[in-house]
């Protein structure tokens, strides 16, 4: 048995102009050119108009919501924040983080002594900053993860350290994301 | 029998019991901290609170035994406000260490507060100060400010092992578990402490800041650190075994195990033999599989064609299959050899230390390889008269003690199965590497005639088992098998053929649990859910 009939509709075909090509280049070197004038123009003012920068001399000003290359917060004392729960490794789709805890005599006991984070399987979803109970691992801005070894683009614990002061802007905006409660009034909250 | 009615459903339980034993029977869910099969009631923690008609007041299911016609509610909202109060003062002073504390993801006030409990505290009081890190003992931490005072462990120091270490100390509020001073908790189960701590409280040191348990895939499998077959979960993550934990068995081990058992995995991760090496003149070198099992059959053929000249020694670490494997390589390949098992005895206790070492010594004496011609090998070896020895196992360096370099040195061929780096392996023409519990599957004996399953918790990759190394062996001396490969589950089908006492055994009737294969041993019902 045939299937249902289905009546497409032809767009008529082009004209031999428009077949020809000679009015469609015409008209993209028409846009090309306006770009191009607008753009020196708005150079030679000093106010450019275009979204292109300079990289890498110039970096691009990401978004505090943008979701960068996941990195460790650095406390002031030089250790990590980081206490080797073991959350974000779990929540990592792509098993890209690999964690050995270790005890210290410090405070808080536990810490990671390995904490690798395999950049070339990292999909920048998110996960392990949405899990960290300790804000201790953010999607930061930084973009250049570009390694020039086929293998090895593992990052380790101290490559991937960046002070608590330099990720301000990410950490607040987390804290608003994530911190449900922060909105609710009602019951006075005990710092943990 | 009595006739009870929960939650509108008839149940029917036995006369005598508690509530809430005979509720979780049942399958059903009650939450509890301080309840324990294995132990004596407490009544401490008030979690278990069930509201029964004609009673004025809710009451704790564990303490309350069972009367016909009894009608009780486990859901209504008294009993699930009562759980809220009582998870909220547990959570009082209980410290917000979840991601440092190595019992997360196992804790059951983590598992309650997130089933029972409500989302948010009302205390604003500074929760109190108590020691972190207590070095109670030499194998357990304990940590005071997540304790919930259950006193699990301070019944089980005083019932189990009657050592009477651990107790609560202070009155009310500053009530502390502790040990006495210069008695540090030091028994030989002092780890089951902190299996059956429901919070982070008490810790094992050797897992301690390891592993998170939710990385673990869990085996059950059987302990080999004795004869008594203790029933295991071997927690492998990362390509490691990470820990042993007891599995509830009634008729083995109740819901315990030995320090001395729980912390003999090491040897499966460390120092392991992976390929199988010669010795050629005298320099070492590794060979491939085949190459070394036919120089194993060259050698065992050639030794075997003199009378007396080749012993085996039996290791009781090999699994029932491979014992009867290996009981027909001999009968069919080396009918002239000698054989025994190097059977190592020790020191034993009334609980569930046995003086058996080797976890299938029973299962060796069984399928008939123990002969008592150990010490007969011995003095053949030095008389010269044996030249080859093969050695399914290092056990006999140890039975034979210090004279076993001197003994072993005298051999013209010694063929060793090794699973570990090994004094025996330094002397040993041909090694061939052999594989540790957590690696195969098969069943052990254990000392009171219970047949139990062993499972492979860690792949092994190309490595042959030592039942496969039997096999090749054997077809390689052209012997008549009844199998056309090393099948655990086939040759234990054999088994029950061939040894009467097993004759009920076969892998889908062992279960979780085991069969009893001896008449000393009284099967009792078993749990096969264990109890944390």
């Amino acid at each position: 048995m045939p299937g249902r009939v289905v009546t497409v509709e032809r767009r008529p075909r082009p004209r031999a102009m428009d077949s020809l090509g000679a009015l469609a280049i015409l008209r993209g070197l028409a846009v090309t050119s306006r770009h191009f004038f607008r753009n020196l123009w708005g150079f030679l003012r000093g106010r450019p108009t275009i979204f292109t920068i300079n990289y890498p001399e110039e970096a691009q000003q990401f978004a505090p919501a943008f979701r960068g290359m996941p990195v460790l917060v650095e406390m002031p004392d030089g250790k990590e924040r980081c206490v080797a729960c073991g959350l974000c490794e779990w929540a990592c789709p792509v098993d890209c983080i690999t964690i050995y805890p270790a005890e210290t005599h410090d405070e808080v006991e536990r810490y990671p002594r390995v904490f690798d984070i395999d950049m070339s399987r990292c999909m920048f979803c998110g996960l392990c900053e949405e899990s960290c109970p300790e804000e201790a691992i953010v999607m930061s801005d930084r973009v250049a993860i570009a390694s020039t070894h086929w293998r090895g683009n593992v990052w380790h614990k101290q490559d991937l350290l960046v002070p608590v002061g330099d990720l301000e802007k990410r950490l607040g905006s987390i804290r608003r994301g994530y911190d449900t409660r922060a909105s609710e009034p009602a019951v006075e909250r005990e710092s943990a | 029998m009595a006739n009870i009615t929960v939650d509108g459903t008839p149940l029917e339980v036995p006369d005598g019991s508690m509530l809430l034993p005979a509720l979780l029977d049942h399958g059903l869910q009650v939450p509890h901290y301080c309840y324990h099969p294995k132990l004596s009631i407490d009544g401490s923690c008030r979690m278990c609170m069930v509201k029964v008609e004609g009673m004025p007041k809710l009451t704790i299911s564990c303490n309350t035994p069972v009367r016909d016609g009894m009608v009780i509610d486990t859901q209504s909202p008294e009993v699930v406000n009562a759980r809220h109060g009582v998870l909220e003062l547990l959570l009082v002073n209980h410290p917000l260490d979840c991601p440092i504390c190595d019992q997360a993801g196992e804790c059951y006030l983590q598992d309650y507060s997130f089933e029972y409990g409500t989302r948010e505290g009302q205390s604003t009081e500074p929760r109190r100060k108590l020691l972190k890190r207590v070095d109670v003992g030499p194998r357990v931490v304990l940590d005071q400010e997540r304790c919930i005072l259950c006193r699990r462990c301070v019944r089980f120091c005083s019932e189990i092992t009657e050592t009477r270490e651990l107790a609560v100390f202070n009155l009310g509020d500053e009530s502390r578990i502790d040990t006495f001073p210069d008695e540090p908790l030091a028994n030989d189960y002092s780890i089951c402490t902190a299996d059956i701590c429901p919070v982070g409280a008490l810790l094992s040191k050797d897992f301690h800041h390891k592993m998170r348990v939710w990385f673990l895939d869990e085996t059950e499998s059987v302990c080999p650190g004795c004869s008594n077959g203790c029933n295991v979960k071997v927690g492998v993550a990362r390509r490691e075994v990470q820990r042993l934990l007891p599995r509830r068995n009634d008729a083995v081990n109740d819901t315990w195990m030995c320090d001395h058992g729980r912390l003999g995995y090491r040897f499966v991760n460390e120092a392991r033999v992976r390929e199988p090496q010669v010795r050629r003149d005298g320099a070492v070198g590794e060979i491939g599989w085949e190459a070394a099992l036919d120089e194993a059959a060259a050698r065992l053929k050639t030794l075997g064609a003199a009378e007396g000249a080749l012993a085996v020694i039996v290791s009781p670490h090999l699994t029932n299959e491979e014992l009867f494997m290996l009981r027909e390589l001999i009968a069919q390949g080396l009918q002239t050899a000698r054989f025994d098992v190097a059977l190592q005895f020790g020191a034993a206790d009334e609980l569930l230390i046995k003086e058996d070492k080797a976890a299938n010594g029973r299962g060796a004496r069984d399928l008939g390889l123990v002969t008592g011609t150990l010490e007969e090998i011995a003095a053949g070896i030095e008389a010269g008269a044996i030249r080859g020895l093969y050695a399914t196992g290092t056990d006999l360096w140890e039975v034979w003690g210090p004279r076993s370099a001197a003994l072993l040195a005298r051999l013209e061929t010694l063929i060793v199965h090794a699973t570990n780096a090994h004094p025996i392996v330094e002397l040993a023409h041909l090694v061939l590497p052999g594989l540790t519990f957590a690696e195969k599957r098969g069943t052990f004996t254990n000392v009171a005639g219970r047949v139990q399953r062993i499972d492979r918790a860690l792949d092994p990759g190309s490595q042959l088992s030592d039942g496969e190394i039997f096999f090749a062996l054997a077809h390689r001396l052209g012997a008549k098998l009844s199998t056309p490969r090393f099948d655990p589950t086939l040759m234990l089908q054999e088994i029950a053929r061939a040894v009467p006492t097993y004759a009920q055994v076969s892998w889908q009737a062992l279960g979780g649990g085991g069969l009893p294969t001896a008449e000393r041993e009284v099967a009792a019902p078993v749990n096969a859910e264990a109890e944390g």
